[in-house]
């Protein structure tokens, strides 16, 4: 999955660093927006406002962690 | 406000005089600063003013080599008798364009927002945006004309901390401006939040680029309480109408009647056109634009419109080839010239394409020299050159572009 999230970023988000360790710092409101929209049409995932946090956002690794979450 | 820190106006007039003291020689003079969201920066834009020199608040994110470019290009000469402040906006020819605003223009535009939409003390304004942006920067004054409380969030890339800005509100007086796209951000990802927070917010002013009726009708639903307006302004004209739409009639397009020191006619061809004490004193550096655009007292803008029977402006659309990303303003010129200033791109074009949060996001159709396009390279290229709005997120390779019988883009052909 980590490597299905990077590749969409990098895909969607051509200016952003997907392996960085501060993804967060990187990110404007529709470079998160962009990520949001990606996750829940590839994952089947529902993700809103309190999912945007910087330790969620942190790095591809957070993001899978988070949707894992999500879809258990 | 900001979230770390806050500023009483005793406090910030302090730093401010401070700060003029310092800039005393810079009188008459146009100063690039980054305009960061916090204090300090707010105090630096007061203290500009203070010492009588032109503000000229830039992208926080400019990268250095384009901060160098612009303090170059505000070296050649001196900005107009009595310029305030320099906002550089997007031409349609693609060159950057530094719009000169008096403090004149400054207090009428402040004036203009007070009367129409009700600031008072007791409102908290949560300014979001980027303070080179007229949609935000123009909210400072009409707050400290009112004596109210600005508070200061980093964008609205965190959800959670608008929100905490808004619960953090006393009473129902917080009060904000968004773009369309952020509206829509918040009704996809946050739609029962925003509604649990109806009665905190007083109004909430939109603008910068047109908003779906169906996002209209949604805002209306989950705040119905709040004054919800749609205003017409840009950085040439200054703040010229506005609408509430959510008093009766919700109406995509409609911009209401002029403000108190704002004028508006439509010309003969169907233009929109503006005059009165908020207009531009002119372009710096290039007084044949300013002559072509600023001409008798009033600016034509590249609006299309009427005015309803009510008196109210009804626009249709734009005659030019600018494109409205999340309401700021991108000449497709401007980034194919980026683009043709790297080492893969023979031919290009710049075009729009639809996207769900954003509206509208741009692509840009390459021609390289038979390589495959480094995506990630191409757009790290760019972005030396342009803010980060400007860069495509999408590239296509094709064969050839599309032109004209007279050799120019044939951006008709690219339009959906």
């Amino acid at each position: 999955m980590e490597e299905e999230i990077k590749k969409m970023i990098e895909d969607g988000l051509p200016l952003v660093d997907a392996e960085s360790e501060f993804l967060f710092g990187e990110l404007d409101s529709l470079g998160i927006a962009e990520i949001m929209m990606m996750l829940g049409d590839k994952y089947g995932v529902q993700l809103d406002y309190s999912d945007v946090t910087p330790k969620n956002f942190k790095s591809v690794k957070t993001l899978a962690t988070m949707v894992r979450a999500k879809l258990s | 406000m900001t979230p770390t820190e806050s500023a009483t106006y005793a406090e910030l007039l302090a730093l401010a005089e401070r700060r003029a003291g310092e800039l005393a020689p810079t009188r008459g003079k146009a100063v690039a600063f980054r305009a960061k969201p916090d204090v300090d920066t707010i105090a630096t834009y007061f203290a500009l003013h203070m010492a009588g020199a032109a503000a000229v608040p830039l992208d926080k994110a400019l990268p250095d080599a384009l901060m160098d470019e612009y303090r170059r290009k505000l070296q050649s000469e001196s900005p107009a008798d009595g310029t305030a402040d320099i906002l550089f906006t997007t031409g349609t020819t693609g060159r950057q364009k530094g719009v000169m605003i008096s403090a004149d223009t400054i207090l009428a535009n402040a004036e203009n927002l007070v009367e129409a939409q009700g600031f008072t003390k007791d409102v908290e304004f949560i300014i979001n945006g980027p303070l080179n942006h007229i949609g935000s920067l123009s909210k400072i004054y009409p707050m400290i004309y009112v004596g109210g409380t600005i508070r200061v969030i980093d964008g609205m890339r965190d959800l959670n901390a608008f929100f905490r800005a808004i619960e953090a509100v006393e009473g129902r007086h917080a009060a904000t401006f968004l773009v369309p796209a952020n509206i829509r951000m918040l009704l996809t990802f946050g739609r029962a939040k925003l509604a649990s927070l109806s009665g905190k917010i007083e109004f909430i002013e939109t603008g910068a680029a047109p908003m779906a009726q169906s996002d209209m009708e949604a805002l209306c639903a989950a705040l119905p309480k709040t004054r919800l307006y749609n205003t017409y302004a840009s950085t040439e004209t200054g703040i010229i109408s506005t609408f509430d739409y959510n008093a009766g009639e919700c109406i995509a397009g409609c911009l209401g009647k002029p403000m108190r020191h704002s004028r508006m006619e439509i010309s003969a061809d169907g233009f929109v056109t503006c005059s009165g004490r908020t207009l531009m004193l002119g372009y710096y550096a290039d007084p044949e634009l300013t002559a072509r655009t600023l001409s008798g007292g009033s600016i034509k803008t590249s609006d299309m419109g009427c005015f309803d029977a009510q008196g109210r402006l009804r626009l249709s659309g734009r005659s030019d080839d600018v494109i409205n990303i999340g309401g700021f303003k991108v000449s497709p010129s401007e980034v194919e010239d980026a683009a043709m200033r790297t080492e893969w791109v023979r031919d290009c074009i710049c075009v729009e394409c639809e996207h769900k949060i954003l509206g509208k996001t741009l692509k840009l159709i390459v021609v390289t020299d038979g390589r495959d396009i480094d995506v990630r390279a191409l757009a790290a290229a760019m972005g030396e050159r342009l803010e980060a709005h400007k860069v495509p997120t999408t590239f296509e390779r094709a064969e050839s572009i599309k032109r004209t019988f007279n050799g120019k883009l044939d951006r008709k052909a690219y339009k959906a």
